[in-house]
Order: structure tokens, then C-alpha cells, then sequence
């Protein structure tokens, strides 16, 4: 489970060496990636939301 | 030899890029290389920001560009250099992406606070409407029973290379956008046909006027001046033709000007209140026409066939039966085709001098004349 939000948030970041890679492509099933990274999206929308409140504070 | 050349060529390359931004950079912005630093507090922080911004840019460009041809002419193959052939490197591919980012969040933070002050239109002491309009702007003083067209004043002929052209070509007009010193003025703005857009440089003001929306935006005035400005937003075939002028001025001349525009208001309501003569139409007529529909239907009302019909010699102009037609086409407009309703926006005087003049110019010679009267009772105004 950690490793996905790492894999997840590597990919936000645009960058995920290639032992990880191969690693993550080992898993039998894509859903528990579309999972965390459709809640992940969310947190991200809500932070950016955040500092745009507090910097119209 | 050959080696020279290609060596000469870089640093040639580098010294121009670095030439060419510095001098971008540090010439006087009167010559419009530049944007202005303006004459608002907003403006000169837009304006800080921008040059902030160019240097980060330069020195991105001087470290970018520096590594490479460095790397060019360090490793060239003539001095036996291989190229590595390797996959991927996870580190610095980390460091490239996480420097831009540092860099964006370190511009996105003093551009955010001025952005914020340039969104805070609260505690205006002044508020004008501003309509645009194809092609002209409307300025309305709201509370203060003052509106108003501001029409492009730059004669036909230097557009049409007939004359010199003036200092102030295509950015002045007959009627300015008049404001007082020192006093924050809120600019409410939308528009009445198209999207238009109020621009002036120098109050870092740049809105959209869109029709059915109110878009809001601020200024604040301190050096007493005439600041220019067009239409930014593609808005049809005179797009071009609709300039911005706004002239801040000393808060007593600013209430004298306030009062005159009442007084001429009264005088040209008033002028629908007595018998004008053929010669008093014709003469207003003339200017009404070529402000207001020349665009269209061109000066010597030859028009533009087949979009906008001639009204010289043809159609209802010329015809004695139809004059009570040519009224309505003008005070009411035709809608689905691009003839405007002029009822509203013109005076009464204006609206029958202009039926009058198309009437009779161009060798119409219908000797028909329609008073102001006439059109005042028929809008019920
Ligand atoms: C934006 C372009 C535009 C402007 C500005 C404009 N007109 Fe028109 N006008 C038209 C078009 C298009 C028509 C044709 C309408 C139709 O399809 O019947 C028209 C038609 C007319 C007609 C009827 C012509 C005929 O014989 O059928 C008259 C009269 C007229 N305009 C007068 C004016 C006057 C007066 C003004 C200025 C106060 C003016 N127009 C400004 C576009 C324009
Ligand atoms: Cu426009």
C-alpha cells in the first residue's frame, strides 16, 4: 500500500526510477494504482484549494 | 579552422541572447520596446513583477544555453569525445524537475499578492459603466446622471494614407474617459454586442467586456495625464478603431468637467424642442453619419454589397414613400442582420439629422427633413 502512494506520487511528480517500475508492473491488478491515484487527485485539489483560501485570507 | 568558425558561432549565438535581453530589458520603455512602468501603484508592480520575472528568464536561458554549447565545444568530436550511451538517472531527472517548481512557487508568491490587490475592487469613491460597443466605448458615471460615447476621433483620411498621420494615430478620441486625482475609480464592465476588451497600459488594466456579464476591475490615478488604450479583444472589422483615452486631471476640473457634460445634455435634449433647418440637419447629420454608420455603410454611402446595402440612390433612402420605414430601420434596427438600433444609444437630434443627411446626400435629394420632435415623440423620450 505504501509503496502504491509512492508510485502514485512519484508519477504526479513525473519521475519513478526504473527498478520501481518494474516492481509496480509486477502487480496483478491496475486497480488498487486508479484507486489511490483518483484519491490522491482529490487530496491535491483540496490543497491547492487551501492555499488559495488562505491566500485570499 | 573549421573549428574556429564553429566555436566563433556559438559564443557569437550566446553573446547576441545575452545582448539582445539586456537591451530589451534596460531600454527606455517611451519607445514602447518595453511595457510601461505606468502610473499606478498596481502598475509598477506589474511591472516590477515582469522585470523580476525577464531576469529569472535570462538567467535560466544563460545557464541552459551556457551548458550546452559549453558541452558542444568541449566534447566535440574531433577531439575523440564518445558519447555515453546510458539509460535514465533517476537523480538528476528529481533535480530538473524539482527547480522549475521552486522557481514557479517562488514567482507564484509576489504575483499572487499583486493579483489580489488588483482583484479588490472594494471602497471605490468613483464607479463608471463601461460599455463596449462595435466600435465604440460608453462610459457611464454612475450617480452622477453622466453617460456618454467615446468614439475613435483620427480622420478617415490618415487611415487611408491621404494625410500625414498625427502623434496620436488610432489612439485618441472625441469624448475621454475623464477621472480625478488620487480617488480609487471602479470600472464596472461589460459589453452590448460582441466581446470587447478595455485595455490601457498604463493602469495595468486589461478586462474583458462581455455581453450579459459585469466584470469588474480598479485604478487609482497620481500624475495628471492623457493615458492611451485600444480594444484587446478581436471584435469585428473596426476592431481596431475603438481607442481608449483617459485623462486624470485635479479633482476641481474633474467636477466642472462632471458639470459641463450635464449641461450639454439638457442642451441637446432641449434641441428636440424646436424646428431645425435642412442646413442645421444636414451639417449634424454629416458628423452623426460619419461617426456612426460610415464604418458600415461607408462615406459616400456606397456601402460594402453584399453584407452592408448602399444608401445612395437605392432602397429607402431614395424612396418618398418610404420614409416612415427608413425611420424605424434606424431608430429600431433590424434584428438578425447587422443594423444596429440607434433609438437608444443616439439623441433625438442625432437620430433625425442622420435620417435627414442620408436622405439627402449623395444626391438622394428626397427634400424630405424629419425634426428631432418627430423622433423624441415616436421613442416616447
Ligand atoms: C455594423 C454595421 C452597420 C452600421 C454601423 C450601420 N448599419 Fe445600417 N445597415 C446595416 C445592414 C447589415 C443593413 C441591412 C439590413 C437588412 O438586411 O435589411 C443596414 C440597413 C440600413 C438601412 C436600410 C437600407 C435599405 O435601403 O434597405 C438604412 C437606412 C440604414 N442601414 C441606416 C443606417 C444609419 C443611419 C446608420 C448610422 C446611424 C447605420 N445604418 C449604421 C449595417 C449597419
Ligand atoms: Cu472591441
Amino acid at each position: 500500500m505504501l509503496d502504491v502512494i509512492k508510485s502514485v506520487l512519484a508519477a504526479f511528480f513525473g519521475v519513478q526510477s526504473e527498478a520501481n517500475r518494474q516492481r509496480d508492473f509486477q502487480a496483478a491488478s491496475p486497480w488498487m494504482f486508479i484507486v489511490v491515484g483518483i484519491a490522491l487527485a482529490a487530496v491535491f485539489v483540496l490543497i491547492v484549494a487551501g492555499v488559495a483560501w488562505l491566500a485570499a485570507q | 579552422m573549421k573549428r574556429f568558425a564553429l566555436t566563433g558561432i556559438c559564443f557569437l549565438l550566446l553573446a547576441a541572447l545575452m545582448a539582445g535581453s539586456t537591451y530589451a530589458a534596460s531600454i527606455n520603455t517611451s519607445t514602447g520596446w518595453n511595457m510601461p512602468p505606468g502610473v499606478t501603484d498596481v502598475s509598477r508592480e506589474v511591472y516590477s513583477l515582469h522585470m523580476t520575472i525577464f531576469w529569472i528568464c535570462v538567467a535560466i536561458s544563460v545557464v541552459v544555453f551556457g551548458a550546452m554549447f559549453w558541452s558542444l565545444f568541449a566534447y566535440r568530436k574531433s577531439k575523440g569525445a564518445k558519447s555515453a550511451h546510458f539509460h535514465e538517472n533517476t537523480t538528476v531527472e528529481v533535480i530538473w524537475t524539482a527547480i522549475p517548481l521552486v522557481i514557479l512557487i517562488v514567482m507564484a508568491v509576489p504575483a499572487t499578492a499583486t493579483l489580489k490587490k488588483m482583484y479588490d475592487t472594494s471602497n471605490a469613491e468613483i464607479d463608471i459603466l463601461v460599455t463596449g460597443y462595435q466600435w465604440r466605448w460608453r462610459y457611464e458615471y454612475l450617480g452622477e446622471d453622466v453617460s456618454f460615447f467615446s468614439n475613435m476621433s483620427t480622420p478617415r483620411d490618415q487611415i487611408q494614407g491621404l494625410e500625414e498621420k498625427g502623434d496620436n494615430y488610432l489612439v485618441e478620441v472625441d469624448e475621454p474617459m475623464v477621472v480625478p486625482l488620487g480617488k480609487k475609480v471602479r470600472i464596472l464592465l461589460t459589453a452590448n454586442d460582441v466581446i470587447h476588451a478595455w485595455w490601457v497600459p498604463d493602469l495595468a488594466v486589461k478586462k474583458d467586456a462581455i455581453p450579459g456579464f459585469i466584470n469588474e476591475s480598479w485604478f487609482l490615478v497620481n500624475e495628471p495625464g492623457i493615458y492611451r488604450g485600444q480594444c484587446a479583444e478581436l471584435c469585428g472589422r473596426d476592431h481596431g478603431f475603438m481607442p481608449i483615452e483617459v485623462k486624470a486631471v485635479p479633482q476641481e476640473e474633474y467636477d466642472a468637467w462632471l458639470a459641463s457634460r450635464r449641461d450639454a445634455a439638457v442642451a441637446e435634449a432641449a434641441g428636440a424642442d424646436r424646428e431645425w433647418t435642412m442646413d442645421e440637419l444636414m451639417e449634424r447629420g454629416a458628423g452623426v453619419y460619419n461617426t456612426y454608420c460610415a464604418a458600415c455603410h461607408q462615406p459616400e454611402g456606397q456601402g460594402l454589397p453584399p453584407v452592408f446595402p448602399a444608401l445612395a440612390g437605392v432602397g429607402m433612402s431614395v424612396d418618398p414613400e418610404q420614409r416612415a420605414e427608413h425611420i424605424a430601420m434606424v431608430a429600431y434596427g433590424k434584428t438578425g442582420t447587422a443594423m444596429p438600433a440607434f433609438g437608444d444609444t443616439l439623441s433625438p437630434a442625432e437620430v433625425a439629422s442622420v435620417i435627414t443627411y442620408e436622405r439627402n446626400a449623395w444626391g438622394n435629394d428626397t427634400g424630405d427633413m424629419v425634426q428631432p420632435s418627430e423622433i423624441r415623440d415616436l421613442l416616447g423620450k
